[in-house]
């Protein structure tokens, strides 16, 4: 009987005290049309795959500052021409190996590899070499001084991987994150379990599922009918589906996300700026986020992409003003309106009705703005960057990263094809001023040139709306970057 | 025109009393009449919309989002503010207007192809019918996808393609109901006439297949429609901001449970002109004695 009752004891506390480990799901929308690639500095990169395989060496905390993640500790010289870096130590790989400085040269080396042409390498061009000091201490050293080195290092790309190891990591995975891959499937399932050598413990979740799931609304239906436990591109409209319900749980958390439009800058006659600032001030921003957002679903942004949490945001005016567009459209020879065709497809909700809307804005001011449909499969190989204006789409990111990333005449991603040397120059005058306000002058400076004469349409920033079965834990509402992957479970 | 030539043996009847004849017997059905009403309500709906309409069907309000049916607004509004009774009205044009062009384009090829297969004959026809045969296997809402991803999304795009694969099924009916003709003695007696193939198929057998043809019309119709409507939901039919009802669904199904009056208008407006196209082409059927039953499909 003793027996009996100290088994039923010890069975009881094992239920109530231990969180059961499970499988965590998630969906992607397999943008790549199945190519996505696990290698993290690739342009068709697997992003949630890549953030759970890969560690960073600084990553945000929950307010959006550098942290430590495989580094441990940084330091500038005088001229922050130099940083130096100590390495965080007893970190394994998944395939058992030990990680050290060497593979964070390579890493940070194969960044600037011109046959892989990565869009990253706009991040980071700045690094000129990176020298070894011992196993666990190296040193980056700049071409230009650079002050805020670790926000650029917080890339959700620049993940580290083995010394030697770039042929083989689009199809082995092997990094230091939480989980190692076991099956790869962009397509169909995509399996993670979990590595019991992380960091920072063995993760809560004994493996993780990412789904390829193209259709937005069928990632809504599949979180409804439990078929996964994390969607996080709700619209604020859809939030009413999941709120008041015990068996969700909803997280909204400004971010830098925004959906946009992108006009070319090189094909007429979006080439002339005139025309181009008449497409901005045609725009009631404040309707345009109601109605393709929801009501306070995001904050309103003149056409730069620098988000308002960020140190650097400056504020401009972009109301609506049909009058000065109209005049401006005058001047540059289009007195009887012009006629733009954007092309997109429904793989963002927002999208289209996006540019539904913007039909009815821009006709006030003599736009007639057209609406070419395209597939969904494919769009960022084949109509993204191709075609004179399209729908586009950009997660967060620090303000000197996303001018340099989208927005530098020789940046991979420079969607809108902005050619503008003085533009260049006070990039590079931005990023090297050591003084913060004089920095964050020249900063406002650049985000008022892209109001003046850009060529993207960024309405407004989005709030993310995520939602979570309830059996999810350990998934802070903080922004996507700052997630701690190894803390989640599905119990 | 008659329908069996002179040389056939049964007693022949005008085609005037013959149609007058079909109709009598149609109007004994009720539930034809009841198709045939509402379908004629969505043909004269589609054509008057833009002048019934009560508001721009265009017209975003974001004051008015996702509002319930009320007297102002009949079926409420949608996920912009827009008026749905306006978008319903309007969301039938463009899905009438290409589906009944492209079943016209349907049953001229098919027919056309289908008769002279039929009276062709030999190995022309065994080989045709083979590659019929094989594009009847074809996955078609696949295929359409990657044409107008090809292609692109115009109107005439989509009646070309929907013309091109209906005219597919269309010829192997017609080709079975020729085949039961062509041996007939008045095809033997125009073939003896010396007449031409062209003539013997338009004079001859288009007068003794035109029921089977017409009937297949309404079903090939009612099915594209279905397939347009597909086609839009999948955001490859009509271009936002034109109305249209595949695409007023996909718009809002994720809302379903929040405004299922956005989903349900279009919806019924869609399966009501379906379902009444079937009761019509059913009632049609009997009335001129054809058993849809058992006709090929």
């Amino acid at each position: 009987m003793k027996h009996l009752i100290t088994s039923v004891v010890m069975a009881s506390t094992l239920i109530s005290g231990a969180a059961t480990a499970g499988t965590f799901r998630l969906a992607h929308d397999v943008g790549y049309a199945g190519a996505e690639s696990l290698d993290p500095i690739s342009p068709n990169r697997f992003f949630y795959a890549n953030q759970m395989l890969y560690s960073r060496l600084v990553r945000q905390d929950e307010n959006g500052q550098p942290s430590p993640d495989l580094a441990t500790e940084w330091s500038a010289s005088a001229d922050a021409k130099t940083w130096t870096f100590e390495l965080r130590k007893g970190v394994k790989f998944h395939d058992g190996s030990d990680l050290d400085s060497a593979d964070i040269k390579y890493t940070l080396e194969r960044i600037k590899d011109p046959e892989i042409d990565s869009p990253v390498a706009a991040v980071l061009g700045v690094i000129d070499s990176v020298n070894i000091i011992n196993d666990h201490k190296f040193e980056i050293k700049l071409s230009a001084p650079h002050a805020d080195l670790p926000l650029l290092l917080m890339d959700y790309r620049v993940r580290m991987i083995a010394e030697g190891s770039g042929d083989t990591i689009t199809k082995t995975g092997n990094g230091t994150g939480p989980f190692i891959l076991e099956e790869l499937d962009p397509e169909g399932t995509t399996v993670l379990k979990a590595n019991p050598n992380y960091w920072e413990g063995t993760p809560a979740a004994d493996a993780l599922e990412i789904i390829g799931i193209p259709d937005s609304q069928a990632r809504v239906q599949a979180v409804m009918a439990g078929q996964i436990d994390f969607e996080d591109s709700i619209l604020a409209q859809q939030s009413k589906l999941f709120s008041n319900n015990p068996q969700f749980q909803l997280q909204s958390i400004a971010t830098g996300e925004w959906r946009g439009l992108v006009f070319r800058t090189d094909m007429a006659p979006l080439d002339n700026a005139k025309v181009r600032k008449a497409l901005r001030l045609a725009v009631d921003r404040d309707e345009m986020l109601k109605l393709v957002s929801g009501e306070g679903a995001g904050t309103v942004t003149c056409d730069h992409p620098v988000w308002s949490g960020d140190q650097y945001r400056t504020n401009i005016d972009c109301s609506q003003n049909i009058a000065e567009a109209k005049k401006l459209l005058k001047e540059a020879g289009f007195e009887n309106g012009i006629e733009v065709t954007i092309s997109a497809a429904d793989n963002e909700p927002e999208w289209i009705r996006m540019i539904e809307v913007y039909q009815q804005q821009a006709a006030k001011a003599g736009i007639t703005v057209k609406l070419n449909m395209v597939p969904s499969d494919g769009y960022w190989s084949d109509v993204w960057m191709k075609h004179p204006a399209v729908a586009t789409r950009w997660s967060q990111r620090p303000a000197d990263q996303i001018l340099n990333e989208g927005f530098r005449s020789t940046a991979t991603w420079n969607e809108t094809f902005f050619k503008n040397t003085d533009f260049d120059n006070a990039l590079d005058a931005a990023r090297s001023e050591l003084n913060f306000d004089k920095r964050k002058g020249l900063y406002a400076d650049l985000q008022n040139t892209l109001w003046e004469e850009g060529g993207a349409l960024i309405p407004y920033h989005l709030n993310q709306t995520r939602v979570l079965r309830s059996n999810v834990t350990g998934l802070a509402p903080v922004e996507n970057f700052s997630i701690r992957w190894h803390l989640v479970n599905a119990e | 025109m008659t329908a069996i030539t002179a040389t056939h043996s049964v007693p022949v009847t005008k085609t005037e009393s013959r149609w007058a004849q079909a109709w009598k017997n149609m109007r004994r059905s009720p539930s034809g009449m009841i198709g045939l009403s509402i379908l004629c309500l969505h043909l004269v709906v589609a054509v008057l919309a833009p002048w019934i309409a009560p508001y721009d069907w265009t017209l975003q309000n974001g004051y008015i989002m996702f509002q319930g049916p009320d007297t102002e607004y009949w079926f409420g509004t949608d996920n912009m503010g827009r008026d749905l009774f306006s978008r319903t009205l309007m969301g039938g044009r463009e899905a009438i207007m290409v589906t009944l062009l492209g079943t016209l384009l349907a049953i001229v090829w098919g027919g056309l192809a289908g008769m002279t297969l039929g009276f062709v004959g030999g190995k022309v026809d065994e080989w045709l019918m083979r590659i019929v045969d094989a594009l009847l296997a074809i996955p078609w809402l696949l295929f359409l996808l990657l044409i107008i991803a090809l292609t692109g999304q115009q109107s005439w795009t989509l009646i070309l393609t929907l013309g091109f694969f209906y005219g597919v099924a269309v010829i192997r009916v017609v080709r079975g109901a020729t085949l039961e003709y062509v041996p007939r003695d008045f095809v033997v007696a125009a073939k003896t006439r010396g007449e031409s193939r062209f003539t013997i198929v338009t004079k001859e057998l288009l007068p003794n297949v035109l029921d089977a043809l017409l009937v297949e019309a309404a079903m090939r119709w009612a099915w594209m429609l279905l397939a347009f409507s597909s086609l839009s939901f999948l955001g490859f039919g009509v271009v936002p901001p034109t109305p249209d009802w595949g695409l007023m669904i996909a718009d809002t199904r994720g809302m379903i449970s929040i405004a299922p009056w956005a989903v349900l208008f279009p919806a019924m407006a869609l399966s009501t002109l379906i379902i009444s196209i079937n009761l019509t082409a059913d009632a049609f059927a009997k009335a001129i004695g054809l058993d849809r039953a058992k006709a090929p499909v």
